[in-house]
């Protein structure tokens, strides 16, 4: 049972003005922490600090010209990992051989760290655009073909038989009793893809120094620019915020109709 | 059952085949032999090997991934129990979670400077807001009955949170455990790339940068193999601990 | 010995309120066995949690052998309707049914004395090892009955917990509960929404209003001890009985309407 408090006004509980102090909470103390010296300035500045630090970025075109690095290599990336996760799903899901055949092949390679792709996108592509998207389309690629293949066994047998009793085509199978159940799943996969690319395009950058938001942090750390790099990285969460915000509501607003008869996959 | 090993072993063993056929005359630089990183694997990660740059990694990420666990589920259990604080603390989080784990690299060496106990930081750091989250998510969810059946018999206090609450956001706890696993070893081999002395990051990076490709290759396969190995203990395990919610599962999906 | 006086409680949800019970007053004596019953939405669920100490009533009180009920009173034993959810999925039968005991720092011995014969007393010697989910309905709610035996409570309270299963199971379930009542003595209060099952099981029964909750009318249920479901269903006093309790409970649901 939640008790009662008396006296508190009743908005004081409401769950966004508590966010919102949370926040406020955590600006506060970020600005405290180095003022009152209970953390050396040099290694976190206060927030005015990084707030400056922050409005000086956005002034920059450099800013903007890695924002956009970062955000094209994610696009891509997002898309072309999708495609083929949804393409090889459904081919691997819709043939039961083929799912007993690849089974053991998928739970061995995703697992596999995508970093330790990191020495070969160098080899291969050097510090350019093509590393971030290697790595990327690896990470990505998994979460949505693993999801498309959940999805695929979640066909329910009763439609599958109907489909195939009136004599349905493979095509029409695919389009009809597959792709309808497996979508839901398929949304669920790009919104993981969505986050998970971001990750992974903005360490490729960090590590590997391809053009884009990571490499700007990399810089200012080398240039022992402190409230810059914690801008960066200020930014870097907002996006990825963003990025998950986005991918719920599209999800939410495109599957109004499922989410009644599904529950969450936890993945 | 002959069968079903058969399935299992059929496409690897082709695609390795594959591999090794296709890559078998190889001129190129970047793709050497199959064989070739194969010798290189064995030249490369003796025992001694293991014992100074697998064994540093691995303790390193056990250590950091535990420590993780622990504060991300004893965390997530006092803000899951409380809906104001929860509600306070969650876009917080949410932030943090959306941080790429690799960008805290730069910012807990200012800290912590670049030994171990960084690398350890890192991989605390970038595991534990799974973790956390999933357990609000899972404690947040306990059924009303279940609490209202362990309140009226008296089950309060410690048996409360060790007997009702934490088996039941048990599976959601798996599920962002099973996430900080994967986010663990990233941080492993990223934090070895970019400063440390020894380590599996650090090797593999010395490969690439000294142009020992085949060696490198056989680094990128040991790294997959451990990826693999851990996933798989971590399977092992969780369905030794869950196996309530797999038969419960079943069973709920049979009457439905 | 139950006594509710007077218990009213309203659901307040922003501006919103909702009276759910209105003025509610009965007893149930020491050792006796009463049948709640009212029509669906009456309000049953929550008296039955105001009893429980699981919900705080806004005006009157609960007393449960003479003191104020604040949070669940010691002695006492629910079993609720939702037996799949109200049974610890991650723990055996046998488990679920000492982790009560534990809690009750009852030792060992004993706990696994109480366990057996509980298990025995509702049929279920041989589950010990199983999961809940791993039996039917009925049996689900033969290990929930048996966790309120081993409890040894004083009081014993039932919500509706049949509303869930098949009527040839319910109806083991109902003998079962008479036997029990009249081996172990304790008092029970008994919610259904069954008439049939009202008059069946209980000695008295309490008719319930529409919501706002009031008691409609009270009746006592004279029909020898010695119940079985072939007889006591055919007895002519039975079909008077059902009868009056069904015109009651009309009565409730036209007043309302």
């Amino acid at each position: 049972m939640t008790p009662v408090r008396r006296g508190n006004p009743a908005w004081l509980g409401h769950p966004a003005i508590l966010g919102v102090a949370g926040l406020a909470g955590l600006l506060l103390v970020i600005q405290l922490l180095p003022t009152l010296g209970l953390v050396n300035d040099r290694h976190l500045p206060p927030t005015s600090a990084i707030l400056a630090a922050l409005a000086d970025e956005l002034g920059t075109g450099q800013f903007w010209i890695s924002l956009k690095d970062t955000l094209v290599a994610w696009a891509w990336g997002v898309l072309i990992a999708v495609g083929a996760g949804v393409l090889a799903g459904l081919a691997i899901g819709s043939v039961p051989v083929l799912r007993e055949l690849t089974a053991s092949t998928v739970e061995f390679l995703r697992p596999i760290p995508s970093v330790a792709l990191i020495p070969l996108a160098v080899l291969l592509y050097g510090t350019e655009i093509g590393s971030t998207l290697l790595l990327v389309c690896y990470a990505a690629f998994w979460q949505v073909l693993v999801q498309v293949l959940y999805g695929v066994a979640d066909v329910d047998p009763v439609a599958e038989e109907t489909a195939r009793s009136y004599r349905f085509s493979a095509w029409a199978r695919v389009r009809y009793v597959l792709w309808p159940t497996a979508l839901p799943y398929v949304f669920t996969g790009v919104r993981l893809a969505a986050s998970v690319a971001l990750i992974l395009a903005i360490t490729a950058e960090l590590v590997i120094g391809s053009p884009g938001l990571g490499k700007d942090i990399a810089v200012a750390q080398a240039s022992e620019a402190v409230p810059t790099m914690y801008a960066l990285i200020v930014v870097t969460g907002v996006l990825g915020v963003l990025i998950n915000l986005l991918a719920r509501f599209g999800e939410r607003h495109l599957l109004g109709w499922h989410q009644s008869v599904r529950g969450e996959v936890i993945a | 059952m002959i069968r079903r090993i058969a399935y299992a072993l059929a496409l690897p063993l082709l695609l390795f085949g594959g591999w090794w056929v296709l890559s078998a005359g190889s001129e190129s630089f970047y793709a050497p032999p199959l064989s070739e990183i194969l010798t290189a694997f064995g030249n490369t990660w003796t025992l001694s090997a293991l014992r100074s740059d697998v064994l540093p990694s691995l303790l390193r990420l056990l250590s950091g991934y535990l420590l993780a666990a622990v504060i991300g589920i004893g965390l997530g259990l006092a803000i899951g129990v409380n809906r104001r604080l929860r509600f306070t603390v969650e876009p917080v989080l949410e932030l943090f979670r959306a941080v790429p784990p690799p960008v805290l690299v730069p910012v807990i060496m200012l800290f912590a400077g670049i030994g171990d106990g960084m690398k350890v930081i890192v991989i605390v750091f970038g595991c534990v807001w799974p973790v956390l989250l999933n357990t609000v998510e899972g404690v947040r969810a306990v059924d009303g009955v279940v609490l209202e059946t362990a309140r009226s018999y008296g089950v309060t206090g410690p048996a409360r949170i060790t007997r009702v609450i934490l088996p039941s956001a048990g599976p959601q706890i798996a599920a962002g455990l099973r996430q900080a696993l994967s986010i663990a070893i990233i941080l492993m081999v990223i934090s070895e790339m970019f400063a440390a002395s020894n380590g599996l990051g650090f090797t593999i990076v010395q490969f690439q940068r000294s142009f020992a490709i085949p060696e490198m290759w056989s680094g990128i396969i040991l790294l997959g193999l451990l990826g693999f190995a851990l996933s798989l203990l971590f399977r092992l395990a969780e369905r030794r601990a869950l196996r309530w919610y797999e038969g419960l599962r079943a069973a709920q999906r049979r009457a439905g | 010995m139950l006594e509710v006086t007077g218990l009213k409680k309203v659901y307040r949800s922003g501006n919103r309120e909702v009276e759910a019970l209105r003025d509610l007053t009965f007893t149930v004596d020491t050792g006796d066995l009463v049948c709640l019953v009212g029509p669906s939405g009456c309000g049953k669920t929550t008296l039955l949690r105001c009893i429980s100490g699981l919900l705080e009533p806004t005006g009157g009180d609960v007393r449960v052998d003479g003191k104020a009920v604040s949070g669940p009173p010691p002695g006492m034993a629910v079993v609720f309707q939702e037996y799949g959810r109200s049974l610890f999925p991650w723990m055996s039968v046998r488990d679920n049914v000492e982790l009560p005991l534990k809690q009750k720092k009852v030792a060992r011995p004993r706990r696994a004395e109480l366990v057996a014969e509980a298990l025995d007393a509702v049929g279920l010697t041989g589950t010990e090892s199983a999961y809940p989910w791993q039996l039917s309905g009925g049996m689900q709610q033969r290990v929930a009955i048996a966790r309120a035996v081993a409890y040894e409570p004083r009081t014993l309270l039932m919500d509706e917990p049949f509303a869930a299963v098949d009527a040839q199971t319910r109806a083991d379930l109902e003998d079962l509960v008479r036997a029990l009542w009249q081996r172990l003595k304790v008092t029970v209060l008994f919610v259904t929404h069954d008439i049939d099952e009202a008059v069946y099981l209980g000695r008295r029964v309490v008719m319930l209003s529409s919501s706002p909750t009031v008691v409609q009318d009270e009746l006592v249920i004279d029909l020898p001890a010695e119940r079985d479901q072939l007889h006591t269903r055919a007895d002519p006093r039975f079909v008077e009985l059902r009868t009056h309790v069904y015109e009651q409970i009309q009565l409730a649901k036209k007043a309302a309407a």
